[in-house]
């Protein structure tokens, strides 16, 4: 919203030592958001008026005149291609050093002397768009330039003085506004600027509407909670004209154009006190008798058609309220006019409105229909029932005064049926300097409540009883909290002084996962190279048919962004792979690891209210690692070593088992599930082929995932990790190489010979081959025994023995073949 | 005798010292000291046939020119070696501005990650809880719990992800919808932080994402007062943004605190003397924050008469694009590791 410092200055008065800015400042810290300052007429320096003494054909071009101009104490030729210029026009002459939008162009141009069609020109006669004064006065042709004959400034005036644009706009963030309803109108700024300086605030004065008889005027409110209060009062003999120019200069300086006296004057009322109105053309209100008008309050019918002020035609439906005759809507209640009763330049009688709206259903009907308007942003603010009143007799007091034919002749409807919670509140001043933290008197409180307009009373030595003005009391002050923040903000928050609150020294309670997941991050990254990339939660109804998984598994957005990712996922997978495919554009090789939540309809979560069993998903935290290269040494073992090093900091053992069940994005060879404990903490695999062609990746993927949750849930059951003694005895290394059936695994050699001898500290698989030497479908496998004991040297024939036995087993369980 | 021995002297000395590789260093020694057939060597194996006056002098002024012979050869050595390795030295230089080959490639943390971590930290020193909550929240927790009555804007769904057939199940519109859970596990007195993921349905570009990064704190005791989170709030915006970093604080409504504000710092770029990135104001708005309204606290099951709180929210995304100069919110999630790579 635009607030015009001179509009403001109606209402209070202001020392020139007072600045635009100061007050902007202070509103910003103290009430709103003051977004900008434009001090008008900053763009018409070296623009003044001239008067046009001669204009005669351009020799040399049959569009263009030679005129010669008077801008007072001189007079300029200046050669002009404006359509209407005429001897005797007073016009807006742009001098040599001023800026102008040639053309209606963006960028701005310094006019300089010239010479046109060998003609020297020394200005510029300039049209609306080009000096940025269209709102003001709208072209009525193309190349037309502006006209002032009308007006009658002297030449030579600079035009920013002989237009009055002397004000200052602040501009307002109308989103800070949105729990101050009482701030919609420039009465209400003023309000707060008065006892942010303090400086008084002048009564808002009007005049009693003398009622008519000519007309009966009814109003039927159907419905009384969605229209407290409804007024209307009918004025004949009115005449459709422009508005006086300070009225079009206020409307223009908060960003509005001037229509005719009557819209005008409803605009200039809704940004001056806030209160949105409406007038209607009275003559065109269907009504059985020829001297009563019979307006109703209504909600719609269902699919009835209406068109709008703004010529869109809706279907209604019966949740929104319309203002109506004794056959259909007039108006879409406090948001916009109908098309059939707007005002036109023959309209003589009108019907001016002044109500109050519900807010709630006010905003979604404007939602509904796309058509937030001012009124319609007022409305749904929830204005005090009050402001109707002094609405309406502005708005009589001015048509009369703009029309002197113009004559009330109804009686004034009011009808009201609304109550304001108006407190008192009880509080006190030790409750509001102990919620603020400071020391103010009795004094000083109550006397900025009451410039806010509270009246207060005091109670005993301590206690005040504060009743709310009914501006501020439809929903913005309504408690003891409340008060304390009025007086913080006006006092100043940055007055406040900052303690530190003081707290048991006791270290905060752990998030583990937390922890984990940090620790994670870390070990991915600075230990095995790969990058961390974040996806969305959603995920997309192909991507789910790539995996192969079912859809109805997974949980749906109701209102989702795009149509195309509803889902939420399951598995950081896709997305992860979706990445690893883009990514391939720019790198040959992509390990990255995700770490996010997974959502788990079919599992039990967090309780979703404090007072039922209602449980929502289970949201688990996943780490999700994919490892991809072009040069195809991707897959299976890059990630299990990942494994390997996040379990080995962990301090760890796992096992990788086959899957009973295997998903159909996992290779049915190469996926396993990793035990730790006996409890299940993820997978390992490779990406089916067939899934992986899907994401155009045609080397071999290696997955790891691991639930953190089921991760951590398992290290807090694991005994802390403990150093063992260093033997002081020698150990002995021994190897042996052999060859097997490849489909045995190295998990199952270990837990046949593992336990064979106690002195056997460790068995290392350090070479697997297949290929030349070997037979087919075997494999050759090496290891490193290492024994040991901590009370004694081992001699040879003893460990010679266990190797026997070694070989043995590999021989009798597995087939093995020694190799030499 | 003593004249052979002068002039063996007089011979050797020089040629040790003109001597130029260890080669020929090496033959020279052999030549006089050799145990075979040294010329020194022989001479003093014939000692033996002189009488015991003569050995006994001739013997002293041996073992003199033995001596000297061997120290100008040992000089001679080291010369000769020191010299080798000079030149050795000489030969090794190397390009220092050559890499190490071939290149190790290494891993970047996310640089939210990076950005949360930190003010994880921070918070945890200060005595914070880190707490996680739901994604996927409840209405209640999301809007009721916080005093966002059910006619208010945002619960509309051009601002919120509802799920489909759970009408009270959505995606949380920001962390506050841990205020009361936190409250209900550990009552007070509280200081709590929740950062995480939050969800708006709102179209994305350069400045807006539908996913993006809150970290939401909360403090409740007897006895706190506005005071109290200013001084915080100044505490932290020193620790994140420089010691010489001042706040301000100016009146904005939500509906779950009251008084609310919004936390302005000195613009991180210009100190505050006003640049493009701060609309020339000088400030930026990092925080929204404010005094727990008293219906929060009941529904935490405190009682407001009681106790007291302040709550604030940081938008942890627009932190790290303001930390590394970011001017497109959605590179974040884009798994682009062009972007992900430079952190």
């Amino acid at each position: 919203m635009n607030i015009s410092y001179n509009w403001l200055k109606k209402y209070i008065t202001l020392p020139d030592s007072i600045t635009p800015e100061i007050v902007a400042e202070k509103l910003k810290l103290s009430t709103v958001e003051v977004e900008n300052i434009i001090r008008q007429g900053d763009g018409l320096h070296n623009i003044v008026v001239g008067k046009v003494l001669k204009a005669d054909k351009h020799p040399n071009a049959d569009k263009l005149k030679l005129c010669l101009v008077d801008v007072g104490k001189e007079s300029l030729q200046i050669v002009c291609g404006g359509s209407n210029v005429a001897d005797g026009m007073l016009v807006a002459v742009a001098k040599v050093g001023a800026k102008v939008h040639w053309h209606g162009e963006k960028d701005l141009v310094e006019i300089v002397p010239t010479k046109i069609r060998d003609v020297d020109s020394y200005g510029m006669m300039c049209g609306g768009s080009e000096i940025g004064l269209e709102q003001m006065f709208p072209a009525k042709g193309e190349k037309e330039i502006l006209d002032f004959t009308e007006l009658k400034f002297k030449p030579g005036t600079e035009l920013k003085k002989a237009l009055g644009l002397d004000d200052v706009v602040l501009e307002i963030d109308n989103k800070s506004l949105s729990n101050r309803p009482d701030l919609w109108g420039h009465y209400g700024i003023a309000r707060e600027v008065s006892v942010l300086f303090p400086r008084e605030l002048k009564n808002y004065e009007t005049k009693e509407i003398i009622p008519g008889k000519e007309i009966k005027l009814k109003v039927d409110v159907d419905d009384i909670k969605l229209c407290p209060r409804y007024m209307a009062v009918v004025v004949d003999g009115i005449k459709i004209g422009p508005s006086p120019l300070w009225l079009q200069q206020s409307l223009s300086a908060v960003g509005l154009r001037s229509i005719n006296n009557v819209v005008d004057i409803t605009n200039y009322i809704m940004y001056d006190l806030g209160q949105p109105l409406h007038a209607f053309d009275a003559n065109n209100l269907k009504t059985k008798n020829k001297n009563s008008k019979t307006i109703i309050v209504r909600t719609a019918k269902p699919e009835e058609d209406f068109k709008l002020l703004d010529e869109k035609v809706i279907k209604l439906t019966e949740n929104d309220l319309v203002i109506a005759d004794e056959e259909k809507p007039i108006a879409l209640a406090g948001v916009m006019g109908g098309f059939d009763s707007g005002i036109s330049d023959s309209t003589t009688t009108i019907i001016f409105e002044s109500a109050n709206f519900e807010p709630v259903n006010i905003r979604k009907t404007a939602l509904r229909y796309d058509s937030r308007t001012d009124s319609s942003a007022r409305f749904e603010k929830s204005l005090d029932p009050n402001m109707t009143s002094d609405a309406l007799k502005k708005a009589v007091e001015m048509i009369l005064d703009f029309c002197p034919e113009a004559k009330v002749v109804s009686n004034i409807v009011d009808e009201k049926n609304f109550h304001l919670a108006t407190g008192p509140i009880q509080t006190s001043v030790g409750d509001i300097c102990k919620k603020i933290g400071i020391d103010l008197d009795k004094k000083e409180i109550i006397g900025i409540l009451t410039r806010l307009g509270f009246e207060v009373k005091e109670k005993g030595k301590d206690g005040l009883s504060v009743k709310i003005p009914t501006w501020r009391a439809t929903k913005d002050i309504s408690m003891a909290e409340d008060l304390a923040e009025e007086i913080g903000r006006i006092y100043g928050y940055d007055k406040i002084e900052s303690i530190l609150p003081s707290f048991e020294i006791a270290p905060p309670e752990k998030n583990e996962l937390r922890d984990l997941e940090h620790r994670l991050r870390n070990i991915l990254s600075k230990e095995l190279a790969y990058d961390e990339v974040y996806n969305y939660s959603f995920i997309s109804d192909a991507q789910i048919e790539r995996l192969g998984e079912d859809k109805t598994k997974y949980l749906e957005l109701d209102n989702p962004l795009s149509k195309e990712k509803p889902y939420l996922r399951r598995e950081l997978l896709p997305n992860v792979l979706e990445n690893v495919q883009k990514n391939m554009e720019n790198f040959d090789q992509v390990n990255i690891f995700e770490i996010g939540k997974i959502y788990l309809a079919e599992l039990a979560g967090p309780r979703a209210l404090s007072n039922n069993d209602e449980l929502l998903p289970r949201q688990d935290s996943v780490l999700t690692i994919v490892n991809y290269s072009k040069k195809g040494q991707s897959g299976f073992f890059p990630v299990r070593l990942a494994l390997e090093k996040i379990m080995a900091d962990l301090k760890t053992d796992f096992l990788i088992e086959a899957p009973k069940f295997v998903k159909n994005f996992a290779h049915p060879g190469r996926v396993g599930e990793i035990f730790i404990d006996g409890k299940m903490v993820g997978m390992i695999f490779e990406i089916n082929p067939l899934t992986a062609k899907k994401w155009d990746l045609n080397e071999r993927v290696g997955v790891l995932e691991i639930n953190l949750n089921d991760l951590l849930d398992i290290l807090k059951e694991k005994n802390p990790f403990t150093y063992t003694s260093i033997s002081e005895f020698p150990t002995v290394e021994r190897d042996l190489a052999f060859t097997v059936d490849k489909n045995i695994s190295h998990q199952e050699i270990i837990s046949k010979i593992k336990d064979v001898y106690p002195l056997l500290k460790s068995a290392e698989l350090f070479d697997v081959y297949e290929g030349e030497h070997v037979k087919a479908g075997d494999k050759s496998m090496a290891y490193r025994f290492i024994f040991g004991s901590s009370e004694r040297t081992l001699n040879t024939g003893e460990v010679d023995e266990v190797m026997g036995k070694i070989s043995n087993i590999l021989k009798e369980k597995f087939k093995a073949e020694m190799r030499g | 005798m003593q004249e052979k021995l002068q002039q063996l002297k007089n011979e050797a000395l020089p040629a040790i010292i003109s001597v130029k590789t260890a080669e020929e260093l090496e033959s020279l020694e052999n030549k006089y000291l050799g145990r075979k057939n040294g010329e020194l060597t022989e001479l003093m194996k014939g000692l033996k046939d002189f009488n015991p006056e003569e050995k006994k002098n001739f013997g002293q002024i041996l073992n003199e020119i033995k001596k000297e012979l061997e120290e100008s050869i040992n000089k001679k050595r080291e010369e000769l070696n020191n010299a080798g390795f000079a030149e050795q030295i000489t030969k090794e230089k190397i390009d220092l501005s050559q890499p190490c080959l071939p290149k190790k490639e290494s891993g970047h943390i996310h640089p939210s990650s990076i950005v949360q971590k930190q003010l994880e930290d921070l918070f945890t020193s200060m005595g914070f809880m880190v707490l996680d909550s739901s994604e996927l929240e409840s209405d209640y927790y999301n809007f009721e719990a916080i005093n966002i009555p059910p006619t208010h804007p945002a619960r509309e769904s051009q601002d919120t992800f509802y799920i489909k057939n759970h009408e009270n199940w959505l995606m949380r519109t920001h962390t506050s919808a841990n205020q009361v859970r936190a409250m209900e596990k550990y009552g007070a007195p509280l200081r709590m932080i929740t950062p995480g993921r939050c969800f708006r349905n709102e179209s994305t570009d350069a400045r807006h994402e539908h996913t993006f990064y809150q970290m939401e704190g909360v403090v409740i005791d007897k006895n706190i007062n506005f005071g109290h989170m200013k001084a915080v709030l100044e505490t932290v915006a020193k620790n994140l943004f420089g010691p010489e970093t001042k706040v301000r604080l100016r009146p904005k409504f939500y509906p779950f605190v009251e008084p609310g504000v919004n936390g302005e710092v000195t613009c991180l770029l210009c100190g505050g003397k006003g640049c493009s990135v701060c609309k020339h104001t000088g400030w930026m708005e990092i925080f929204g924050a404010g005094m727990i309204h008293p219906n929060v606290l009941n529904y935490g099951g405190l009682d407001p008469k009681v106790y007291s709180g302040f709550a604030f929210g940081f938008g942890l995304t627009r932190l790290v694009m303001l930390k590394y100069g970011i001017d497109d919110v959605r590179l974040l999630q884009s798994g682009d590791l062009r972007f992900v790579k430079q952190f």
